[in-house]
């Protein structure tokens, strides 16, 4: 066992891990954070996406050693409260889970992609979420929803 | 480090080839050591017309970089083909080499560029050729739990050299090539000077079509010569029966195809290049 | 009344918590104490197991016990017929690889794995059968020895009119072969669970399943439990498609918690998801149909086969569904089908979006558009002439109830398109200018239909529950509904708020729907046949209809609570009768709803690659509830046939399975889809539907294969008769035509 610290969702924290444990288990069962959903464990889905230091990860793939240090937001660390985020909200206004299981991935990897481009192009977007599966929706309304987001995010000035 | 650990702790970058192998039990490493903290392997940068690429650098970041865009835009391409942005986020280039598939992406793109690693291992460091690295599929003559590849370098593109990257696979994104080519024109007025091919994955490595590129030399890229080249580069490579892939018949086919249209990508980007000069 | 909810894109009624991702899904659930298991899975498709030796495993510290078929009360479960085996012993036969040894509990899940694979088994191998066209003949080695002399399961029959007279009737006969592949459900949520004994002592599983309390039946019956003995609960599902109609991990929990009387946790990862589980049938598909030059169907002969696997799940009633849609939506004289499901040692298939109204489209529709390039007839304009409309007669014999809206799908999508129509002569768009000069371009129309609610004689019923708590001057504060509908994503529960707020007159936020849990919910039926909104949804009307009544009378006696309940039967609003055993005239079903789609493509002549640019996709939902799910249905249909026409390959070989995840079985990604997708509502109301309302989950995915198979063809001349239309198959009909 080693004491792994992390900047979790904006709080330090510290958990104990095995050397070949990954993020997404640690999350999951160490941690409770089941928002973070696991659905193939080999990098082909995104259902288990993560930002690690910004940048959006598998956590299945993830090695928790790695996050040594590392800021790691997840999906309960969006929005406040009882107050959905940006993203969130338009995912909701949009109609876009279906039955929900992507959907955590899908708003950290258009977080992840809105914080670094407050203006993609619609082929943009797609690129964006290209790396997460959606098996229930088409993919339509999850754009549809970071387009909007998009444009909430510009009225409010600032990726938030 | 690696010494420390009497060759049982193995090196990890990203993991995205390393951590399903762990977890499928084809690597037995006791312990992992991530170079990914180490400082100095970060650096994509020219040197004396040579450009680095340091052990760090993930696809993400060769994709996104401006001086491989513009100088050596076929490996932007290759690595901006790779998986989705989360596997192109951690997974590095290096990683791509030393874990020897034939299909790999940027694996393909720096056979092209005819690139060399640099390893560091007891006895010091040495640059070789990409080559020399690999024995086979999966098989790379550096032992990641003895050695380390510290980083690569290629000579960047120059004024009338262009490449070009074609991929084909099962669908369009997030996924395994079933064949890949990179292509190099090097355009001297209207005549080809050089030219280079790498296709995967058609052998046991990534395969170097030298007689496809050679017979281009001196030619201009017209038609004939370029559907030369693609033939000669079908015949010359040998894909197997597939169940997953295709069968050896249809990708042997697809050689000629995907090799015509990276060649006349490049030949196009270098006449540019060259039309250009020819205005300046 | 005027609809205030009904009709309104409210928001899911569970959105908010999932884009959190704090909805919980059976992964997600831990119990004080729990153990784990793992499943020690048949590594042969055909076997006899020789020996079972534990020893090795036992011996493992932290194994709590390993279950074999001797911990089995009842050996046996299944849904329609009990032919599975939940293990297999020693001297029994293993006839998939989906069949199941034993079940290793331990304290963790990582001893459970280590000692799962400490297990060792002895097979004898037997003949492996993979082809259901051999496994019909009569010397073929049988699968289920025990149940007859033949693989085969079922035969139907369907006689109409007089074939021989049809095709002499014909100007031009089309004979086609067409094969549809296995489909993998490939929900996002592999399935997982929790069984335990809960505080009245009942053993009692928290898994993601589509009919709870047809689970419960095969559950009582396996541990010899009467059925209020055993209990389910349905948290958040993670998609279903079907796939879940069926018991893959319910049963094994009940088990688990059965024999060692604590909770146990057990999740497949994704390669038993897609290795262990049911299948959408492969269908062999022999099709010829006459036409005469004014484009009018004279006659249709049809051979239907669909591979079972090696256990019967709903084979029966899929096949059935299909022989009855196998002339399409279209109106013909004389007609001969015999549709057969035979057992195999393939993957077991099962029920999945559709239902067995997926795989005949793929033929009847090529059909039709080869039938309009024979004729040199426009495909809508032919599709024009032969669609049903209220009161054909329709291939069984029966009159088509009120509410056919398939010529308005047809029209709308046809003019959305850019199709021209004068005085009945319909004119095709051209398809643009590709968009690379080894690009061909082509556009694609094709229609389905498929029934709502349960079918041939079958009762479909659903019970719902509709409780008041009253303010103090009488208004309703809130209202909650309670049924055995579980919601697998498609927005089941949102539908029935609607509907129930719609009923009561009261604001949907005022509604909630209760989670599936069996000892709180009646039952409403599965979670399938497109049925939610149509069935359970007249059953809410008339329970909010008697919570009103009621409410008077609660008022006037200054009562707080209202709770009514009412059981809604589908035979009350028309009864539906099964196959004749001679010539299979019946009326199948009781309602039905319908589609048209077109495509529009582009295919890499060098390469035979397929890329989608454009799908329109008008579906008549009849009243849609609420448009933007219906949108999201009508996406979520699109991306499956998407999968279906090009990308999804589930490779076997021998009864091995070699497409074992999702780097090997490839569902579209967003790259995949067509950047342009324009979905159509039509509105044909179904008079017995609440508020009009068909269902609409099912039908969206039916037209979108044979549509881009259509386009393929308009792109480049060769026809795709063998899903999916991967790029290798389109570039050998190339060669092969040129
Ligand atoms: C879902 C998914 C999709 C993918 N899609 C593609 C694709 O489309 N195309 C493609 O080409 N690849 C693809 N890959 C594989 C690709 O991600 C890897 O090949 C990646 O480039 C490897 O880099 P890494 O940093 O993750 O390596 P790691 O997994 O960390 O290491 C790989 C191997 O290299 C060794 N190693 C790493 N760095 C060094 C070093 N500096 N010196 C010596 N040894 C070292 C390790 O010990 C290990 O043996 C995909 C992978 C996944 C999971
Ligand atoms: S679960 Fe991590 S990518 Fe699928
Ligand atoms: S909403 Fe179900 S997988 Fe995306």
């Amino acid at each position: 066992m080693l004491t792994l610290k992390m900047f979790l969702n904006g709080q330090e924290v510290s958990v104990d891990v095995e050397p070949g444990e990954l993020l997404a288990d640690v999350l999951r069962d160490k941690l409770g954070l089941i928002g973070t959903k696991i659905s193939c464990g080999e990098g082909e889905c995104g259902a288990c996406t993560v930002l690690v230091d910004g940048k959006a990860v598998d956590s299945c793939l993830y090695p928790v050693l790695k996050a040594q240090g590392r800021e790691v937001i997840t999906i309960e660390g969006l929005g406040q409260d009882n107050r959905l985020d940006t993203i969130q909200q338009a995912f909701v206004d949009k109609t876009a889970p279906q039955c929900g299981y992507c959907i955590p991935g899908m708003v950290i990897s258009a977080k992840a992609l809105l914080d670094e481009n407050p203006h993609p192009t619609r082929k943009e977007i797609e690129e964006g979420i290209s790396g997460n599966l959606c098996r229930c929706t088409g993919y339509y309304q999850i754009i549809e929803a970071i387009e909007l987001a998009c444009e909430r995010l510009a009225e409010e000035g600032g990726t938030g | 480090m690696l010494e420390a650990r009497g060759g049982e702790a193995r090196i990890i970058a990203g993991g995205t080839d390393l951590v399903l192998q762990s977890q499928r039990g084809q690597c037995l490493a006791k312990a992992m050591v991530d170079i990914t903290r180490i400082p100095g392997l970060d650096h994509i940068e020219e040197r004396d017309g040579l450009i680095y690429i340091g052990a760090q650098v993930t696809h993400g970041q060769v994709a996104a970089s401006p001086l491989i865009r513009s100088r050596a835009g076929v490996l932007a391409e290759a690595c901006g083909s790779v998986g989705g942005p989360q596997i192109r986020n951690v997974g590095t280039l290096v990683g791509n080499v030393v874990n020897a598939l034939p299909a790999a992406d940027g694996a393909i793109a720096l056979f092209a560029l005819d690139a060399e690693a640099e390893v560091a291992e007891r006895a010091g460091r040495r640059w070789t050729p990409i080559a020399t690295l690999y024995a086979g599929v999966g098989l790379c003559t550096v032992d990641p739990c003895t050695a380390m590849i510290t980083q690569l370098r290629f000579r960047a593109l120059g004024k009338g050299e262009v490449g070009a990257f074609e991929r084909l696979a099962k669908r369009r994104a997030l996924v395994l090539p079933i064949l890949n080519t990179a292509a190099i024109v090097g355009l001297d007025g209207d005549k080809v000077e050089k030219a280079r091919i790498a296709i995967g994955p058609v052998a046991a490595t990534p395969f170097v079509a030298t007689e496809a590129a050679e017979v281009l030399v001196g030619r201009t890229p017209d038609e004939a010569s370029v559907t030369e080249a693609a033939e000669l580069a079908a015949q010359a490579a040998q894909p197997r029966d597939s169940l997953l892939r295709g069968s050896a018949e249809y990708r042997k086919a697809m050689v000629e195809v995907l090799v015509r249209r990276a060649l006349w990508r490049a030949v196009e980007g270098a006449s540019l290049q060259e039309g250009e000069d020819a205005n300046s | 009344m005027s609809s205030k909810v009904v009709g309104q894109s409210v928001p899911k009624i569970d959105a908010a918590t999932k884009v959190r991702g704090q909805r919980k899904f059976p992964q997600d659930f831990n119990m004080e104490g729990q153990l784990y298991a793992k499943v020690v899975w048949s590594e042969y498709p055909h076997a006899r197991v020789s020996k079972i030796d534990l020893s090795q495993a036992e011996a493992l510290p932290g194994v709590v016990a390993i279950l074999t078929s001797k911990d089995v009360p009842v050996n046996e479960y299944g849904i329609n017929i009990m032919d599975q085996p939940v293990l297999v012993g020693e001297g029994e036969k293993v006839r998939w690889l989906g069949d199941r040894i034993a079940i290793v509990i331990a304290e963790s899940e990582k001893i459970a794995q280590e000692a799962r694979q400490l297990v060792r088994v002895e097979y004898e191998p037997l003949p492996v059968v993979t082809d259901p066209r051999e496994a019909m003949k009569p010397d073929a080695p049988l699968i289920h020895e025990e149940r007859g002399d033949s693989n085969i399961l079922k035969h139907i029959k369907i006689r109409k009119g007089d074939i021989e007279k049809g095709f002499a009737e014909a100007d031009v006969i089309i004979e086609s072969y067409y094969l549809t592949p296995h489909v993998e459900h490939a929900y996002m949520q592999p399935e997982a669970g929790v069984g335990y004994i809960d505080e009245q002592g009942r053993v009692t599983v928290i898994a993601a399943a589509q009919w709870s309390h047809d689970d419960l039946h095969q559950i009582s019956h396996m541990l010899d439990l009467p059925l209020d003995q055993v209990r389910e609960i349905v948290p958040a599902i993670g998609g279903a498609f079907g796939g879940r109609e069926d018991m893959y991990i319910q049963h094994l929990l009940a088990l688990c918690a059965y024999c060692v009387r604590r909770p146990v946790k057990m999740v497949f990862d994704r390669e038993e998801s897609v290795m262990r589980t049911g299948k959408r049938h492969p269908y062999y598909m022999k099709y010829k149909w006459g036409a005469t030059r004014a484009g009018k169907l004279t006659a249709m002969e049809m051979e239907i086969i669909s591979d079972a696997g090696a256990y019967a799940s709903t084979s029966v009633p899929v096949l059935s569904n299909s022989a009855s849609f196998a002339a399409g939506p279209y109106v013909v004289p004389n007609a001969k089908v015999d549709a057969y499901t035979v057992y195999t040692n393939n993957a077991v298939t099962m029920a999945m979006r559709g239902f067995g109204s997926t795989q005949p489209p793929v033929a009847y529709e090529s059909q039709m558009n080869k039938l309009a390039e024979a004729l040199g007839m426009d495909p809508v304009e032919l599709r024009m002439k032969n669609l049903l409309e209220d009161g054909s007669i329709a291939l069984t014999g029966n009159p088509m109830p009120p509410g056919v809206g398939v010529k308005e799908t047809l029209r709308q999508t046809a003019l959305a398109a850019g199709w021209k129509e004068e005085d009945g002569v319909w004119i095709k768009p051209g398809p643009g200018l590709p968009s690379a000069p080894y690009k061909r371009r082509g556009i694609g129309v094709a229609c389905g239909y498929k029934n709502v609610g349960y079918s041939f004689g079958f009762d479909d019923k659903t019970r719902a529950i509709v409780e008041l708590a009253l303010d103090e001057s009488g208004e309703i504060a809130r209202a909650l509904v309670k049924l055995g509908a579980s919601d697998q994503g498609m927005g089941a529960h949102t539908a029935l708020a609607q509907i129930a707020a719609e009923a009561l007159g009261i604001d949907y936020e005022k509604v909630r729907v209760a989670l599936v849990d069996t000892s709180v919910v009646p039952d409403a039926g599965s979670c399938s046949a497109s049925r939610h909104v149509y069935m359970s949804g007249n059953a809410v009307i008339r329970a909010c209809q008697e919570a009103a009544r009621k409410r008077e009378e609660a008022i006037q006696r200054g009562e707080r609570r209202v709770s009514a309940e009412y059981e809604y039967h589908g035979r009350s609003v028309r009864p539906t009768t099964p196959y004749d055993d001679e010539n299979g005239m019946c009326d199948p079903h009781i309602g039905y709803g319908y589609a048209s789609q077109i495509a529009l493509v582009e295919v890499d002549v060098g390469t035979g690659q397929t890329e989608v640019l454009k799908v329109w996709a008008a579906q008549d939902v009849g009243k849609a509830i609420n448009p933007e799910m219906v949108k999201g249905q009508a996406g979520g249909g699109v991306h499956m046939g998407l999968g279906y026409a090009l990308t999804e390959e589930f490779i076997q070989k021998e009864g091995l399975i070699k497409t074992r995840r999702f780097s090997e079985y490839h569902i579209p990604t967003v790259a995949d889809m067509p950047r342009e997708f324009i979905p159509l509502i039509v509105e044909v109301p179904d008079p017995t539907g609440p508020y009009g309302a068909k269902g609409v989950g099912e039908m969206t995915t039916l037209p979108t294969a044979p549509a881009i198979i259509s386009a393929i063809h308009d792109a480049v001349g060769v026809w795709i008769d063998n899903l999916p239309a991967t790029a290798e198959k389109v570039w050998r009909a190339m060669q092969v035509r040129s």
